[in-house]
């Protein structure tokens, strides 16, 4: 038998900006400092925010708008989540590992950061078969849209979708009942007798920031919206529409506190999650009485006078229910980690921040005071 | 830039794979928020490295466009991927509060490592 080897290169290297030369520095450093001090596990966190920055910025350059709004939005999710669980955790590691120990596993890390390095070196200075052409010339005609990304994930891999929307309900839906069990065990006898209280702000709700969200939840849910809204034609879609949207809300809490904020939601996250995963699956079975496969989608376009001409497509309906699922498992991950914060004696607030200039001082509390 | 990308994507496995080779819970969920940031990015560059090519069609005229499969692939595995760290930070801290220690491995009974953090 032949034996073939790499072939030999057919891609000439894309050309380098010194920009992008600075942002890989900033990714490279901050990937060793995540290494070296890792046992501060705070600054462990900071550093991992400044990689998933040069990551979505990298996005950006290299052409996938996509991809740079949905890393940048689950990059604030997942600092949120880690830093709310950080809360309970201790906030260093301990030295364990003997030096033999590092080196076997620094030895170990290096060969397969080598080996991947090699790798995807290899193949990106090579051409390879692909079937996106496919997808890039049918995705106006067959689907509707011009967003080839979003019209992927939401009709030529609609199933995919479907799928892995019902994995993050079911994710969201397990945090939630581990919360709800560890809170019945001893681990909740052991929350409400640690003491968490010494590293508690003083200011746990100033009133700039419960200001500024108040003011600034109306324009992000308008650009959650408007994200949703623009995702068959233009960047964005479901996915980070339903993030856009849990980030504003999470300000809320951040600003105002869990109780407060809980006692003015209407919708349960868990119903949301449900009715994301019905209304992709009604869509998808829709086309069946089109007679076509399940998530076959139909578009049309609609002229009404003033406006101008515009798409109507199920595709949306299904980016909807993609919306709904996001969101829902997004909150009730986060409500799940607050919860245990409450449970574990923290104070709740009536008014939404500490300091409210509104209040009129009475003549009895001056009296009081 | 491929160079770049490749070293990249290399330094994040490195980093991810030693710090999941970690003891304690927390290195392990940040090592394992570094492995798929690299496994996202390898996964992007499997469709090669393009400039100013985003895949919107245009309306007019005959534009190229980079390969929006892989992108695709990654947006999900993008979120996925969150919402794995969220169950692995919620079964750390229950493991926590139910032992008091975040060591990954189990100790035998008898073995008593929960001094250490009990005091934090």
């Amino acid at each position: 038998m032949e034996r073939r080897g790499v072939g030999a290169q057919t891609r000439e290297m894309t050309p380098l900006p010194p920009l992008a030369g600075v942002a890989w520095l900033m990714l490279m450093v901050a990937t060793g400092a995540v290494v070296v001090m890792h046992r501060n596990r705070f600054r462990a966190l900071v550093l991992i925010g400044i990689i998933g920055l040069m990551i979505s910025s990298g996005f950006v350059y290299l052409s996938a708008p996509d991809l740079a709004l949905t890393q940048i939005s689950v990059e604030t999710v997942t600092i949120m989540l880690l830093l709310l669980a950080l809360h309970y955790l201790p906030k260093t590691t301990p030295r364990e590992s003997s030096a033999g120990l590092r080196l076997r596993d620094g030895a170990i890390a290096l060969a397969s950061g080598v080996g991947v390095a090699a790798l995807s070196y290899a193949f990106m200075l090579r051409d390879g078969s692909t079937i996106s052409d496919y997808h890039l010339a049918n995705s106006y005609k067959g689907g509707g849209g011009t967003n080839v990304v979003n019209v992927i994930l939401v009709d030529f891999r609609g199933y995919d979708t479907y799928g892995e929307i019902i994995v993050l309900g079911i994710a969201g839906l397990i945090i939630y009942a581990l919360m709800e069990t560890l809170l019945k065990g001893p681990a909740g006898q052991r929350l409400r007798n640690t003491d968490y209280s010494r590293d508690r702000s003083r200011d746990r709700h100033p009133l700039m920031m419960v200001v500024a969200t108040r003011v600034m939840m109306p324009i992000a849910v308008m650009v959650g919206v408007y994200i949703f809204l623009r995702g068959h034609n233009q960047p964005g879609g479901g996915f980070v529409a339903g993030l856009v949207i849990s980030i504003a809300l999470l300000m809320q809490y951040m600003a105002s506190g869990f109780a407060w904020t809980q006692a003015r939601k209407k919708i349960e996250y868990h119903a949301m999650i449900g009715w994301g995963v019905v209304i992709a699956g009604l869509t998808g079975a829709g086309a069946w009485l089109a007679g076509v496969p399940f998530l076959t989608s139909a578009f049309g376009y609609v002229h009404i006078p003033p406006i101008e001409e515009f798409e109507l497509a199920t595709a949306a309906i299904f980016d909807l229910g993609v919306f709904l699922t996001v969101l829902g498992a997004v909150m009730l991950m986060l409500y799940s980690l607050s919860r245990i914060a409450r449970y574990s004696g923290e104070s709740v607030n009536v008014d939404p921040m500490d300091y409210d200039p509104a209040d009129r001082v009475t003549d009895t509390e001056k009296g009081g005071a | 830039m491929e160079l770049l990308v490749a070293t990249a994507i290399g330094a994040l496995t490195a980093g991810g794979v030693y710090l999941i080779l970690r003891l304690r819970a927390f290195p392990v969920i940040i090592g394992l928020a570094l492995l798929s940031y690299a496994v996202n990015v390898f996964i992007f560059s499997s469709g090669r490295l393009a400039i100013n090519l985003p895949p919107i069609l245009a309306k007019y005229g005959d534009a190229s466009y980079t390969d929006p499969l892989p992108q695709a692939l990654v947006l999900t595995a993008i979120v996925i991927s969150f919402g794995m760290t969220a169950v692995l930070v919620m079964v750390a801290l229950g493991s926590y509060l139910e032992t008091g220690t975040d060591e990954v491995d189990i100790h035998p009974a008898g073995h008593d490592a929960s001094n250490e953090d009990a005091a934090q």
